[in-house]
């Protein structure tokens, strides 16, 4: 065998081989990182809607929320995904409101690369604990340096007003679009 | 076979220290610095790629009279991203916390210098046994290495150590070794601090003229005048002192 | 849209740095960045790389990967174009311009390597972005990596005349350089928010 058709021998066979064994994987693994998701998205709504023992997913107009439901199964608020630019990168998060989308019930941060110690504190109990019982209406509004004096207003973390703003605005702008979507055609 | 045994150990060690693929050989720089900013990520980090070069070094090897020159390094990538991939998707499934941290720097193993340097220089001209040993040798010390920086990342920048709270709320933590510049600077000053040891195996020695020499025992090794390495001491030692005369001032001509 | 571009162009090369800020391309960072000259060599090359591999990565992504369910075999299929792609070059350098090739040398091999190349291809993937946007991202890549290392090889060919201490002599005070280098970037964090 000449070492041109030497190499395509080699290199087809490496190449079957490499293509079989991670299919082989692929398949193997896949319910597991599939289960893996889940979890974590059940968690994540669990945590923002704290009356839910159960969710049903709802897809409209391209959007996905998840309808948390009580143990009497009657309707126990919405939660949704909701992420945008911040600081550093970009964050993600779960957001619980309550049925009508008038107030917020929860607030989970699943992503973020904001930088840590500053930014980084949206994940903490302080900041997010603002967001209970929240008025979304007209819209969500962050002051620096004083204590919220409206039932739509939040504090904005020191030395990190960026990444509270970033969080403000991607609330804001998910809030509406789903609110759109949710309220066309009803 | 005493020879042989001992000689198998040393290509383990090798990778540990002598040629620690971080410190010494500054492979592997990539993941070293992005993914060292906790004790845990550092160490997962580390035990993947161990295992791909383990999984690379044993398929190199027992192939290694099989594969073509010409398509060596083709074939060497294809064998790396394969078993890269496989870790991903392990990681995913069974540690799913420590895969969404190190993100995206799991597939980036592939283009892990350490990895393609050792298939090439090691695994590809050695037999099944020693090559496995290096393999694991120097995934070893690029855990160690990784460990190590990750320690001092995450004391000092978050106050604990493997998740642990270490320090008490009177520690200020300095961010800024969480963040890309601190890993830069980690890395930096470690590698000056591990040669400050390394290099101090020569003294210098001061002749009146120009000539810096490094003497041992009162034999003049080299002239040159820079820190010598282990390895540049060693080769100065086995070369006999030709043309250049010894530094007393007797002998200064100039 | 072309804003946008714009800004992602501006973001890749400059506010998130791939070498300042995502510790891609650290090996040629630490190794080729003495000379000003080859540096810059180096970069441009890079970043033809970088932009024809997003291309390419892209197509395949979209027209095989996607469209057939095989998202395992990313990994695979991006370094191989990476590593054809270099050989190309290479093959493609040495015929047109022996003196290009001749005062490249060594480095053009070792693009392949380069952790930058391969992660953009996986970043664009996993941000999905379009084709133009995939383009411009490599391209801003490439220039930002070309920043990175003309920086620094112009503050390295000045450290020639400085005294630095022995035992961080290369590799040591080269990254203690880099990490001041690093602090200056994150200046620009913040300055685009795509």
């Amino acid at each position: 065998m000449n070492i041109a058709s030497k190499m395509i021998v080699v290199l087809s066979l490496m190449g079957l081989l490499s293509g079989g064994a991670l299919a082989g994987v692929y398949k193997a693994t896949f319910e597991k990182i599939k289960q893996n998701q889940l979890e974590e998205l059940k968690r994540a709504i669990f945590i923002v809607l704290t009356k839910a023992k159960d969710y049903k997913k709802i897809e409209k107009d391209g959007i996905v929320v998840y309808e948390g439901l009580d143990e009497n199964k009657m309707p126990a608020g919405l939660a949704f995904k909701a992420k945008g630019m911040g600081f550093q990168g970009e964050i993600g998060m779960m957001v619980g409101l309550d049925s009508e989308l008038k107030k917020i019930k929860g607030l989970f941060v699943l992503d973020q690369l904001e930088t840590p110690g500053l930014g980084a504190k949206i994940t903490t109990e302080d900041f997010r604990g603002q967001f209970k019982e929240l008025s979304v209406e007209p819209k969500i509004v962050y002051v620096k340096n004083v204590k919220p004096s409206k039932p739509n207003e939040i504090q904005a973390i020191t030395a990190a007003t960026i990444s509270s703003k970033a969080v403000v605005n991607i609330l804001n702008r998910d809030i509406k679009k789903v609110e759109m979507a949710l309220k066309k055609g009803d | 076979m005493e020879k042989k045994k001992q000689n198998l150990f040393s290509i383990f060690t090798n990778g540990l220290w002598n040629e620690s693929p971080t410190f010494k050989m500054l492979l592997g720089m990539c993941p070293a610095l992005a993914v060292s900013n906790s004790a845990t990520n550092g160490m997962a980090m580390g035990l993947a790629t161990t295992f791909v070069l383990i999984a690379s070094a044993f398929l190199i090897s027992t192939n290694r009279k099989l594969i073509p020159s010409e398509v060596r390094i083709a074939a060497y990538i294809v064998i790396i991203a394969t078993f890269v991939t496989i870790a991903d998707y392990f990681l995913k499934a069974f540690f799913p916390v420590q895969s969404k941290t190190l993100g995206p720097f799991v597939p980036l193993i592939v283009v892990n210098c350490v990895i393609l340097g050792r298939a090439e220089s090691f695994s590809s001209k050695n037999k099944l046994i020693p090559s496995l040993l290096d393999a694991l040798g120097m995934g070893l010390g690029f855990t160690l290495a990784l460990t190590a920086i990750g320690i001092i990342r995450e004391i000092l920048g978050a106050g604990s150590i493997f998740d642990v709270k270490l320090l008490g709320d009177w520690f200020e933590p300095w961010i800024i070794m969480l963040l890309p510049a601190g890993a830069f600077l980690t890395l930096g000053i470690m590698i000056g601090i591990i040669n400050t040891f390394s290099m101090k195996k020569a003294t210098v020695g001061v002749d009146f003229g120009d000539n810096i020499g490094y003497m041992e025992k009162d034999k003049i090794i080299s002239t040159e005048s820079k820190f010598l390495t282990s390895e540049e001491i060693k080769a100065a030692r086995e070369k006999k002192p030709k043309a250049k005369k010894p530094l007393t001032k007797e002998n200064k001509t100039d | 849209m072309l804003i946008n571009l714009f800004l992602l162009f501006i973001s890749s090369a400059i506010v998130n740095n791939f070498v300042l800020a995502y510790f891609l391309g650290i090996c040629p960072f630490l190794g080729v960045s003495k000379k000003v000259d080859s540096a810059f060599s180096l970069g441009i090359a890079s970043t033809f790389v970088m932009t024809l591999t997003a291309i390419i990565s892209w197509a395949i992504n979209h027209f095989i990967l996607i469209k057939y369910n095989l998202p395992f075999l990313q990994n695979v299929s991006f370094i191989i174009v990476i590593a054809s792609l270099v050989q190309l070059v290479e093959m493609f350098i040495k015929k047109t311009s022996p003196p290009l090739y001749r005062a490249l040398g060594i480095f053009l091999p070792l693009i392949t390597t380069n952790c930058a190349i391969l992660g953009l291809a996986l970043f664009a993937a996993l941000r999905d972005y379009g084709f133009i946007e995939t383009i411009v991202y490599g391209f801003g890549a490439g220039v930002g990596f070309t920043l990175a290392l003309v920086i620094m090889a112009g503050i390295r060919e000045q450290l020639e005349l400085a005294d630095v201490p022995k035992p961080l002599e290369g590799a040591g005070i080269t990254l203690i350089i880099a990490g001041i280098l690093a602090l200056a970037f994150m200046g620009f964090a913040g300055l685009i928010s795509v």
